[in-house]
């Protein structure tokens, strides 16, 4: 983790930090979906709905000038995850709660309706999400005189300590007696019912707060690129979340931050230099990772020591 | 223990009520019109032949399917539209056919979750973890993953992670189905030992393993074709000429 975060210090280069600390935005994104997914069982093909959905709220808050618009950023934000956050509860109220009770494939072609709904609503928006070439973020955004999203170390800095803070915080839940019942969940979620745990009360409180730092991430991050468009709410991100959390490891919390982190950065490095090859080898690379360790590259080292 | 679930009375109500419960799937009658009644105290074995309704019988005990018609009583209080979770905390605990433990935890973090769900077992849950521990002589391997287990061990670490959440009525779906017969008998002995401590009011074993119920049951239902057939000690049954045509007799 520290080698991760420490890395543009070491390298003094101001560009690289930038790009960075997008990618730390990207890996708190993996850590929500490690969450529900990686720990909770349930495979979500709709992340991306947060991530790219609280961009939007930001965006519609601070941009326009209409009656009580704009709002200045520092509302905009906890609006923007509040709203992603109260989706997720509508959500996990619709499939978890009563008779439908949806899990497994079921759940994962939900939140896939969702992504495709939603990346539908972006592009047919009209004025409120700017259409297809949806919203740019012209003012200059930030907390005022504390930090503004220019390109420089602030918000390198802004997204390490944000992305240390979620990872040690999920750590800590993970290893709490709440976090041991979601455990639980994702290995055999009948088990933990007849345990005497209300199985769709805690998936639900899960899902929100996975939302919210999807939310969190994905507001952070659209304000810095300038633009949010409907992408950002769509089935392809949502896929390459799961891809770098499968790669690195679902269930351990290193794993998810180094696959995002890491394929980014390698992917902004070579996709330039070997622009037509690049998705034929990343491709290859993931069939070739997932194939030889099932559980990601941490999630075969942790059981491979746990083993001894 | 349980007298916060089952009335401290002189007269206690019976454990489990099964009333005239019916239940059919697309046409098709799995149970019909069954009643019984687990009293304190009691070891109830449940056989019948496969398709008999043993475990849609279970089902609607512990949940998992709602009656059409009749009511579950638990603990003198009604549980038909209650769904499963609500009634394990209300002291009914179910050992799966199918071995249930968590494999990626450890045999302490998986007897901890069923230590969790009730306030009341929260405190001096260490001292209870210790003590199942000792029970299911699973000491020496509280912090292997549960999947390193041998099948029996995994078996009892089930049923020792269900008695922690303190429960009233054990209901054991072919707790012995897979064991070797040296394990079938400490499971046995296992029961015997919980009856002895008192540690579950009541007990439902449902099995296959007619050697099995001899060793652990005092009474046992019979159910064929989603009825039941005979009931009484298991001598009894053993003697009723109905029971043999539709079920011991061929077995034999």
């Amino acid at each position: 983790m520290a080698v991760i975060v420490g890395l543009p210090l070491v390298s003094e280069d101001a560009f690289l930090a930038d790009q960075l600390g997008k990618f730390f935005l990207y890996g708190i994104f993996a850590l929500s979906v490690d969450l529900v997914w990686g720990y909770g069982g349930m495979f979500t093909f709709g992340q991306a709905t947060f991530f790219g959905w609280a961009g939007y709220v930001v965006g519609m808050l601070t941009v326009r000038e209409v009656g009580f618009l704009p709002l200045p950023f520092w509302v905009a934000l906890p609006t923007a995850v509040a709203a992603v956050a109260l989706l997720a509860l509508g959500l996990g109220y619709f499939v978890f709660s009563g008779r439908l009770a949806l899990r497994g494939v079921y759940f994962a072609v939900v939140t896939l309706a969702m992504a495709v709904l939603s990346e539908r609503l972006a592009n047919a928006g009209g004025d409120i999400t700017g259409g297809q070439n949806g919203i740019l973020f012209g003012a200059r955004l930030g907390l005022p005189g504390l930090f503004y999203f220019d390109r420089d170390y602030g918000f390198y800095g802004l997204t390490a300590t944000l992305l240390v803070i979620v990872y040690l915080l999920l750590r800590r839940y993970i290893l709490s007696p709440t976090g041991l019942v979601l455990r639980g969940i994702g290995q055999n979620e009948d088990r933990v019912a007849l345990l005497g745990y209300d199985v769709a009360a805690v998936k639900r409180r899960v899902l929100v707060m996975s939302s919210a730092i999807a939310g969190l991430a994905g507001a952070l991050f659209h304000v810095h690129d300038g633009i949010v468009s409907p992408g950002a709410v769509g089935v392809e991100l949502s896929t390459l979340v799961l891809l770098w959390v499968a790669l690195g490891g679902r269930g351990t919390l290193i794993g998810p931050v180094v696959g995002a982190v890491g394929l980014s950065l390698l992917n902004a490095r070579l996709s330039g230099t070997f622009l037509d090859t690049w998705l034929l080898v990343v491709g290859v690379v993931l069939v070739a990772v997932i194939v030889a360790f099932p559980a990601g590259l941490f999630g075969f080292l942790h059981q491979s020591r746990s083993r001894v | 223990m349980t007298s916060a679930r089952i009335g401290t009375n002189a007269f206690p109500p019976p454990v489990l009520e099964v009333q005239r419960v019916t239940k059919s799937f697309a046409g098709f009658t799995a149970i019909k019109d069954v009643s019984l009644t687990l009293q304190q105290g009691e070891m109830r074995g449940l056989i019948g032949s496969n398709g008999a309704g043993k475990s849609t019988l279970m089902h609607l005990i512990y949940g998992r399917e709602l009656p059409d018609e009749g009511a579950i009583i638990f603990g003198g209080q009604g549980v038909s539209d209650l769904p499963p979770f609500q009634r394990a905390r209300l002291g009914m605990a179910l050992k799966f056919q199918v071995t249930s433990v968590f494999d990626d935890l450890t045999v302490e973090e998986n007897l901890a979750l069923g230590a969790q769900p009730k306030k009341r077992v929260r405190k001096g849950k260490n001292e209870r973890i210790d003590e199942i521990l000792g029970l299911i002589e699973l000491e020496p391997k509280r912090s292997w993953q549960a999947r390193e287990l041998s099948h029996g061990e995994m078996q009892w670490l089930e049923i020792g992670m269900v008695l922690l959440t303190d429960p009233a009525l054990l209901l054991l779906d072919e707790p012995t189905s897979g064991m070797t017969r040296a394990e079938s008998r400490h499971t046995a002995d296992l029961l015997h030992s919980l009856r002895e401590q008192q540690a579950v009011a009541a007990m439902m074993i449902v099995e296959h393993d007619l050697e099995f119920i001899r060793l652990v049951s005092d009474s046992v239902t019979v159910l064929h074709r989603g009825s039941v057939l005979a009931a009484g000690t298991v001598a009894e049954v053993q003697d009723n000429a109905d029971v043999q045509d539709a079920y011991l007799g061929r077995l034999a």
